[in-house]
């Protein structure tokens, strides 16, 4: 009975991976069926593409920054809603809503807010008086702190609920032997709650990690290929553009490869610098 | 759990502060999507901007029926999504209790294919993906936007309801063969009510992983009277006037049926985050 999700999984998740790699050493247009054989031609066109290039670089800073701000933002939430206050339970709720919703949905919110002649985000920064002209947010100077601030603010409920619940095992007696040992709030996170939700921390980076660093659609959907989109043109949609608006589809492969090797190489040096002996 | 947090206290005064930027930073956003879907166009535009509609109208509302095919993306939407629950449940379902019930050869392996499935993000597959869609000829069909879907939905799938297989004793089939009933009498009667929540729970992951989908969407659909509702309002920007009003209605009537569903599943998610049922 397990049969037919074997075969699914293989023929619809795996074999396009395999036939992936495949494609990467050939010419091939997207739409129609003729194909060159070319080796590592792709490949080797890539390495000395300086838009390649870029697009590593802003890949890079978008999943970096992300990552860093969801985690701090994330800890932080974790550490509030774990508190006894009322209205708990409703905020903990609403807190996960950025995450649930359709990423269409999440962008199309923000580009409103952040319109630079009606968007609500200018008006009330002009308003009390931080900025004195309209900000361009999705201009070029502005896009890529847009994208990060939407991104953190989409994917940081991820982060709060593995974070919560990791917090809420957590056996109060540790906090009462800290206080009574004098520690602080700082120093009762740092030598207790810290080593407690180490673990869980452990995944949740690995996992936002490989999921901000192929995000697509947040990323794409910002400028829909318009724009400022050079300014925000991470690995994946790069890969996008290849195969999509270029019709390299054997381009479009080697860009989806070695976006594939570098995870799994990043995989490899995260888990051997930061797993000890314990299991996940 | 009675309220402990005393809010004239500063740390409580603190805590509060700090849940109340949260929920407004969470929750403003989705506000204001109402808001402006409820304004009439020239409100949406008044400088300062109005909180709540002055005038409550639901004209955005009939411009969206009448001036875009948004019923028909929304219907797609509606059958896509709900194919992919019936499939990915009943081959999910049939899998999951054969990988807890049955001993059989590889079953060990099947496990680790579906934790290899977390490498895999949507970006990496839909490039090979939609070559081989094209060359059986299914590019522009429901069907292929099904299988896409159900190919991503089953790993995460299979984890969960093998949790919830396992968690139903074995002595309750034991007892029902021994009163003389068949085993597919003793799966329908016993096994698979008691397995109800968790069937029902997985189902609504799978659909909010469907309903929320942009990228395949995006690429194997090219008919305009075929697409689904992300890809559908995305496209409403290519207008050379952005009419806010009609967007923002739009995004709310996609953003309810997730929100609703959202509310059954509480209790699962960390369950179903945590076996990557949102994967983003």
């Amino acid at each position: 009975m397990i049969a037919p999700s074997v075969l699914l999984i293989c023929s619809l998740l795996v074999y396009p991976v395999v036939y992936g790699i495949w494609l990467s050493l050939f010419k091939k247009h997207s739409f129609f069926p003729d194909q060159r054989f070319v080796g590592l031609a792709n490949y080797a066109y890539l390495m000395k593409n300086s838009d390649f290039w870029m697009s590593v670089w802003y890949g890079t800073v978008y999943s970096v920054s992300t990552i860093f701000f969801q985690i701090v933002i994330g800890i932080i939430a974790a550490l509030i809603v774990n508190e006894a206050f009322k209205g708990r339970n409703f905020v903990r709720g609403v807190i996960l809503f950025p995450y649930v919703i359709p990423t269409v949905v999440a962008i199309i919110l923000w580009k409103w807010l952040l319109n630079n002649q009606f968007g609500l985000v200018n008006y009330l920064l002009l308003a009390v008086g931080i900025i004195d002209d309209p900000i361009s947010w999705m201009g070029m100077d502005h896009i890529m702190t847009s994208l990060i601030l939407i991104s953190v603010w989409e994917f940081f409920p991820f982060v709060v609920l593995s974070v919560l619940a990791r917090m809420q095992t957590i056996p109060p007696v540790l906090y009462k032997a800290a206080k009574v040992d004098g520690a602080g709030a700082f120093r009762r996170f740092i030598h207790v709650t810290l080593p407690q939700i180490r673990n869980v921390l452990f995944v949740v980076i690995l996992l936002r990690s490989i999921w901000m660093f192929t995000k697509f659609d947040t990323v794409w959907l910002l400028t829909q290929g318009g724009g400022a989109e050079k300014y925000i043109r991470t690995l994946p949609v790069y890969a996008y553009m290849r195969t999509f608006m270029y019709y390299q589809a054997g381009m479009g492969s080697a860009l989806a490869v070695i976006m594939f090797i570098i995870l799994v190489a990043a995989t490899t040096i995260y888990f051997k610098m930061f797993r000890r002996e314990e299991e996940i | 759990m009675t309220p402990k947090i005393n809010f004239f206290s500063m740390r409580g005064q603190f805590i509060y502060g700090c849940a109340a930027i949260l929920a407004v930073a969470t929750a403003f956003p989705f506000f204001w999507m109402v808001s402006t879907s409820f304004k009439p166009l020239q409100e949406i535009f008044v400088f300062p901007p109005h909180f709540f509609p002055a005038e409550f109208t639901l004209k955005n509302f009939e411009r969206l029926f009448e001036q875009t095919r948004f019923l028909t993306y929304f219907k797609n939407s509606v059958f896509v999504s709900f194919t992919t629950v019936m499939l990915t449940m009943t081959i999910g379902s049939a899998g999951a209790y054969s990988l807890t019930r049955f001993k059989f050869y590889g079953r060990e392996k099947v496990a680790s294919l579906i934790l290899f499935s977390y490498m895999f993000a949507p970006i990496m597959i839909v490039i090979p993906f939609y070559v081989l869609i094209k060359k059986i000829g299914l590019a522009n069909t429901h069907t292929a936007l099904i299988m896409a879907y159900t190919a991503f939905c089953l790993p995460f799938s299979l984890w969960l309801l093998r949790t919830f297989f396992q968690s139903i004793p074995l002595a309750l089939e034991k007892a029902a063969l021994i009163d003389g009933a068949s085993r597919l009498e003793a799966v329908v009667y016993v096994v698979l009510p008691l397995a109800l929540p968790g069937i029902i729970a997985t189902g609504i992951f799978t659909f909010i992983l469907a309903w929320n989908d942009y990228i395949f969407v995006r690429i194997l659909i090219t008919s305009d009277e075929l697409k689904t509702l992300s890809v559908g309002i995305a496209d409403l920007y290519n207008a050379t006037v952005i009419d806010w009003g009609m967007i923002m209605s739009g995004s709310m009537l996609i953003t309810v049926p997730v929100l609703v569903f959202f509310v059954f599943i509480q209790r699962y998610l960390i369950a179903g985050w945590g076996a990557g049922a949102m994967k983003g």
